[in-house]
């Protein structure tokens, strides 16, 4: 044993002081001093570290953490000659796992305890289990933006922070599933409360925040996010974090496998979260329809999340909702499938006779809106002069399948119009119904919607059809509607709709709410049907068809040119960008690649395609090395197979991504 | 007789009343139900063609006895029976006559085009009985007319049992069914029965049965509109009668059958469309010889993901103006949502972009010698439409490319945008459905025989129905049927009934059907039969397609009630035919056939099986008859012709009843 000595107490052996701090980096922390030789284990080691400190507590998952060298001694049968230590090595005594605050996809914070230890990729798997997120390779780490001088009022108004840190997953096994959630959710009210924030999609943000968040105003601004990204083969700890740092938890390789409703509740909603965000921050570009499109997704999912109907687990929705979309088609069908039934169901079949005032523009025409006796029956629309003539030939008579119904409405203005396009051989006719009131135009707006889609009023959805309707209309009236709405918008109201949360801030200075809420309606007619997950699958699907989808920007020089230039890494492809003007100079596929080298020395990354292509780029404005893991990422996940299931090839990852050990 | 008779019209007019609902949601207005002919019309639907009158009327013999023809070649014996028997007491039973005038009417203005004239027809119970059907099927081609007439009077009350029974199975399974007319490559044409639950697959499947061409996966329904100039390919998933609905009625519209490589071009080579460097010719080249697992690879990732790939696609197109016949030339983007141009002084950059046309509503079309027709700059253009659009109009887009090789790449990548991984799910199809061409032909060297080669060599009408029966239809059909079709137990007592039934009645004949022989037998019968006089003569197709009806309204007259069954083992008979491969077989390819008849899945369906080879078949195709039954029933809906129609269904049906007599 070290620390033999003489009765003049004189050391006789080789030993010698090693002076070890207790508790995390910090240069108050109280130390021992053990006195040890260069043949001593680690595991004696921390044993004695132990012994010294002489309190009762769990010190299982406490390791040494050698400062100088950046590292920790986990090797417990290593000897101190072994890693090199000597006397002046700064040793510290400290949890492996640490607390670190998640700012997750959806943006909201979570307080929990990572590994400060193993490697990132390690560590970031064990957050996802935590979090039941499956596929973690898919996602990583950044660190938190620098924050910038805070302004004179800083905002954040203590918002909530999540804390799943007291909670512990047993190794190995996958969660069980307990009401409805993993089990390690359903301990308290306040892990079940994390869960839903999980799980569930958050309400739009306030539009005034989200006109004060930074976006990307150009393609340079879009590569700074991924000059934060952390390197997955080293721990945090190596990384410089430290306890309590804000990390952002994101989708790092858009590359999403196997993404199942039914089992991935989290995983679906974070994604969602991280598309929305990034449509609204102009991280990615859309066009106005698109918009449009995202924006009714996003309300209607709001709504059903709000609505309380996400309660049930969201993968037996879709299944549910096919079933009775294929129960209710089953039903028409077999409608009077016996004399007597066909009879009732003839005298049955809702119909919608009113006075209306209708118009058809013409060239040439000055004459406005004309009242007229209208019937509506199945999905044709009668107009007559008059109620009387009713039993005659109708002035015009159209049948609404296939046809275009666009809402035109002004709730303030009381104005309750539908613009029906209406196909036919000679070409699309063009007619205006115009409703007196919210009730009547609700009836025969669901009407006509039904009608473009080949069905009647017969059909189950009309009532709950008419009943999203009026609510919009409500919507209108206390939300973005109101005549006093300024390109700021009052916030919205509780159940209002604010159409500023739902689309990027350009949209906003371009358009007033009352233009955007009826093209929201619109779109929102195409969706109303969804579930839940099905709606958020759909916008996840609308944000991978946009042709800027999955790329990420690094600032690079290629060899042999004297101007920066973009190079955009995506999940099949490489991308070499005109910095000024954005236009695509050259792509090369992955699978054209033979190999690819990095000179860590020199910053350079140097790829071989096939056909003896040769490509060589300094990297400006990430390190080499997020440029050479995004390469190496991309690979590895093209190599996963359904037949493996969720068994990663930890190694190959860090084979592919690592091997940068001049670091 | 009478009395069963007056029970028909009673069930026949509740029949309309159910038949006007159905048809309203076909856009036709629905015949009034009282009156005991006019049912019958509600089972033959015509759709989309607004002067049923003026066809009617227009009607010739000829035309008639070809519709006729290939009718009966679609009807099981079953049906047969039943029309015999309404023949029989041929005034009684309106249905029949008035039934096969409809039809025939539908289909001569149509002329060129296809013909859309609906027979509703229900040739359910076929599929059970496989022996008897069999019988009966032989008859029906060359045999259907004199079969009729000699039918006796007996027969005709277990006819109207069946009917009733029928009937029932109509109302449950409301299908519209038109007869389309089909031109060749070789100029000839072809009649098919298409129910409106067909797909384009299912009608190509039934096509290659007949045409007994190679199956490859460049084979197409392609829609011509000669007013227009444009045409396109059907694309496999889509449903053609509802296509063909949206035709007017005097349309010279056509229905093609041929092959066009640009169909599937992106799946057999995807670099051509998702790797064009457009800013290098040279690379062209490189581009062509890519290996297979790249292709492969490409695909997979563009197609198989959690969302489909468009390709990305720019570049400036002319743009013919609205209204004008000038083109300008704009900076046109392909994206997921839509055709998008750059406004004058814009970027391309999204956010910039204009929406030019989403393609919801829009059907994409080449378009055909427009330089010469708007001036457009080339003869490269594609061309945008509502599918309801049958004329000029501002709402019609007209896009021209500088070459080729731009217009496919654009139409294809509007299609890819358009129908998304639908598309790659068909061209899988139609690949399994090649491959399992090849190994039929190889297995059975009597069905392409039997095909019909006599009937394409033919003319018109008379071949079509001749390679209608037959046999390889009727297996692959079979299996696609009972793999669509996973059906209801109704379908499947119906079926049992029908068994009982067509064995009875049509014994004798089933068992030739059913062997190898038939298709022999059947390829005279079409050459020969062009048998289109015979059928025409008989009036009797149209008493088959009445017969059906009278299933339909039996339900309530009991008194026929013991040949229900029979009907609809009828239509099997049609079914079987095709079957003719193997004895044990015949039965099921009776089922097959008569579903193939009324229903349209049936066809499609039993190609795409894998099991589709006979032994297989055979097994699986007894339940698959049931099925049809069902849709059979449906044909009532219909109703495109409305009360026009019946009115003229009666005269024509008058004109029968005169030609017969």
């Amino acid at each position: 044993m070290a620390g033999m000595k003489t009765a003049s107490g004189d050391y006789i052996d080789s030993s010698w002081e090693l002076r070890v701090f207790v508790g995390e980096e910090d240069p108050e922390a109280e130390s021992v001093t053990l006195r040890v030789t260069g043949e001593s284990h680690i595991g004696g080691v921390l044993l004695k570290i132990v012994e010294q400190i002489n309190r009762k507590q769990d010190w299982s998952d406490h390791a040494i953490w050698w400062e100088q060298k950046r590292q920790w001694l986990l090797q417990t049968h290593w000897t101190l000659d072994k890693y090199g230590i000597l006397a002046d090595a700064r040793l510290f005594f400290g949890p492996q796992h640490r607390p670190v605050i998640l700012r997750l996809p959806n943006r909201r914070a979570l307080r929990l305890r990572a590994s400060f230890s193993q490697p990132l990729f390690q560590a970031v798997a064990a957050i996802c289990r935590l979090l039941s997120i499956r596929h973690p390779e898919e996602l990583s780490l950044l660190r938190a933006p620098e924050k910038k001088e805070k302004k004179k009022k800083e905002k954040e108004p203590e918002e909530e922070l999540y804390d799943l840190s007291k909670v512990v997953l047993a190794g190995g096994v996958a969660p069980a599933l307990f009401r409805g959630m993993p089990a390690h959710f359903s301990d308290s009210a306040q892990t079940e409360a994390c869960y839903h924030m999980l799980s569930r999609p958050q309400p739009p943000p306030d539009p005034l925040l989200l006109q004060r968040l930074p976006r990307p105003s150009s393609l340079s601004d879009k590569t700074q996010l991924h000059s934060r990204w952390l390197d997955s083969s080293r721990c945090l700890m190596q990384q410089g974090i430290k306890a309590g740092d804000v990390l952002w938890l994101r989708f790092k390789y858009y590359s999403f496998f196997d993404l199942d409703p039914k089992t991935d509740p989290v995983r679906l909603t974070q994604l969602y979260e991280q598309a929305r965000w990034d449509l609204l921050l102009e991280e990615i570009d859309c066009t106005e329809e698109e918009m449009m499109v995202f924006a009714a997704l996003q309300y209607h999912i709001n709504k059903l999340s709000q609505s309380g109907e996400v309660g049930e687990p969201a993968g037996t929705d879709p299944g549910l909702d096919d079933l009775d979309a294929a129960l209710s088609n089953l039903e028409v069908k077999l409608e009077g499938s016996a004399p007597t039934d066909v009879l009732d169901s003839l005298t049955t079949i809702p119909e919608l006779k009113d006075h209306l005032r209708i118009f058809r523009p013409r060239k040439l025409t000055l004459k406005g809106y004309r009242q007229h006796w209208v019937v509506f029956k199945e999905t044709t629309l009668s107009y007559y002069k008059s109620q009387d003539e009713a039993p005659g030939d109708p002035i015009q008579q159209l049948n609404l399948k296939g046809c275009e119904v666009v809402p035109d409405v002004n709730v303030s203005g009381q104005k309750f119009c539908i613009k029906l396009l209406v196909p036919s051989p000679e070409g699309m006719s063009e007619i205006y119904l115009r409703c007196q009131d919210e009730q009547q135009y609700a009836r025969w707006m669901a009407g006509c919607r039904l009608a473009s889609k080949g069905r009647t009023m017969a059909d189950s959805s009309y009532a709950s059809e008419v009943q999203a309707i009026l609510a919009f209309l409500s919507l209108q009236r206390t939300g973005g509607g109101g005549p006093s709405n300024h390109p700021q918008g009052p916030d919205a109201s509780a159940e209002g709709l604010n159409p500023y949360g739902l689309v990027a801030p350009r949209f906003q200075r371009k358009f007033k709410a009352k233009q955007l809420t009826p093209r929201i309606l619109e779109a929102h007619q195409n969706v109303a049907q969804l579930s839940l997950a099905e709606a958020q699958l759909r916008f996840i699907q609308a944000w991978q068809s946009l042709p800027d989808f999955g790329i990420s920007y690094v600032m690079v020089r290629f060899k042999g040119s004297r101007k920066d230039e973009i190079l955009g890494i995506a999940n099949n492809r490489l991308i070499r960008i005109d910095l000024a003007v954005g236009d695509v100079v050259k792509t090369w596929r992955f699978s054209n690649m033979r190999q690819w080298n990095v000179n860590w020395d020199i910053r350079q990354v140097a790829i071989e395609f096939d056909e003896h292509i040769n490509v060589a780029f300094s990297c400006v404005s990430a390190s080499c090395r997020i440029v050479h893991e995004y390469i190496g990422g991309y690979i590895f996940l093209s190599t996963r197979e359904r037949a493996r299931g969720e068994e990663l090839d930890e190694d190959l990852f860090l084979q592919l991504t690592g091997g940068h050990e001049a670091f | 007789m009478g009395e069963s008779s007056e029970d028909i019209d009673q069930m026949f007019s509740t029949l309309l009343g159910e038949m006007d609902l159905l048809t309203q949601s076909l856009g036709v207005d629905t015949l009034p139900p009282p009156d005991p002919n006019p049912p019958r019309a509600e089972f033959n639907y015509s759709v989309g063609f607004k002067d049923l009158n003026e066809s009617l009327n227009a009607l010739e013999d000829q035309d008639l006895e070809a519709l006729m023809a290939d009718l009966v070649a679609d009807i099981s014996e079953a049906e047969q029976r039943t029309i015999q028997a309404q023949k029989e007491s041929s005034q009684n039973q309106h249905h029949s006559a008035s039934l096969q005038a409809s039809n025939v009417s539908g289909a001569a203005p149509l002329g060129h085009g296809t013909n859309v004239a609906a027979t509703g027809i229900s040739p359910y119970e076929n599929d059970l009985p496989p022996p008897p059907a069999d019988p009966v099927l032989d008859l029906p081609l060359p045999p259907p007319p004199p079969e009729p007439l000699s039918q006796e009077e007996e027969e005709a009350q277990a006819k109207a049992d069946k009917i009733k029974l029928a009937l029932e199975k109509l109302k449950e399974a409301k299908v519209k069914k038109l007869v389309v007319k089909v031109h060749m490559n070789d100029n000839s044409t072809k009649s098919l029965m298409v129910d409106e639950r067909q797909l384009a697959r299912d009608v190509l499947d039934n096509l290659f049965e007949k045409t007994h061409c190679d199956c490859n996966v460049d084979w197409c329904l392609y829609e011509i509109y000669p007013e227009l100039q444009i045409e396109r390919f059907f694309e496999d998933h889509e449903n053609v009668v509802e296509v063909l609905s949206d035709w007017t009625r005097d349309t010279e519209n056509k229905v093609l059958f041929l092959q066009k490589e640009e169909k599937y071009a992106v799946f057999k080579n995807p670099q051509n469309f998702y790797l064009d460097n457009r800013g290098k010719k040279e690379s062209k080249e490189t581009n062509e010889k890519m290996n297979a697992k790249n292709k492969e690879s490409l695909l997979e990732e563009s197609f198989c993901g959690t969302s489909i790939i468009v390709p990305e696609l720019e570049g400036a197109l002319y743009l013919k103006e609205d209204g004008k016949k000038s083109w300008k030339r704009r900076y046109f983007l392909l994206r997921a949502s839509g055709i998008y141009y750059v406004p004058k002084g814009k970027t391309k950059t999204s956010r910039d972009l204009a929406c030019f046309i989403q393609f919801e509503n829009v059907n994409i079309y080449y378009g055909t010698q427009h330089k010469m027709k708007y001036k457009a700059p080339t003869d490269y253009c594609f061309v945008l439409k509502h599918p309801q659009i049958q004329k000029e109009s501002q709402y019609i887009k007209y896009l021209c490319c500088d070459d080729a090789r731009t217009l496919n790449q654009w139409v294809m990548g509007i299609r890819i945008a358009k129908y998304g991984k639908t598309l790659y799910d068909n061209y899988q199809r139609a690949v399994a459905k090649a491959g399992l061409a090849s190994r039929w032909t190889n297995l059975g060297t009597v069905n392409a025989a039997a095909p019909a080669q006599p009937s394409t060599g033919s003319k018109g009408t008379a071949q079509p129905n001749g390679q209608m029966p037959q046999a390889a239809h009727s297996i692959s059909a079979v299996l696609q049927e009972a793999q669509r079709h996973a059906e209801t137990s109704k379908d499947k007592k119906l079926a049992l009934g029908n068994h009982h039934d067509p064995a009875a009645p049509r014994a004798p004949h089933a068992p030739k059907s059913s062997l190898p022989p038939p298709p022999p037998v059947r390829r005279s019968s079409d050459t020969s039969g062009s048998p289109a006089t015979p059928p025409k003569a008989k009036g009797t197709g149209g008493g088959g397609f009445p017969a059906p009806p009278d299933d339909f309204l039996p339900p309530p007259p009991p008194p026929p009630p013991l040949e229900d069954p029979e009907l609809p083992p009828p239509p099997p008979e049609f079914m079987e035919p095709p079957p003719n491969f193997v004895p044990p077989p015949p039965p099921s390819c009776a089922g097959t056939a008569g579903s193939e008849l009324p229903p349209p899945p049936p066809p499609p369906p039993a190609p795409a099986p894998d099991s589709a080879r006979p032994p297989p078949a055979v097994a699986k195709r007894p339940p698959m008859p049931p099925k049809r039954h069902e849709n059979p029933g449906t044909p009532g809906g219909a109703g495109g012709g409305e009360q026009d129609f019946m009115s003229d269904l009666m005269k024509a049906l008058q004109k029968k009843r005169g030609n017969v007599s």
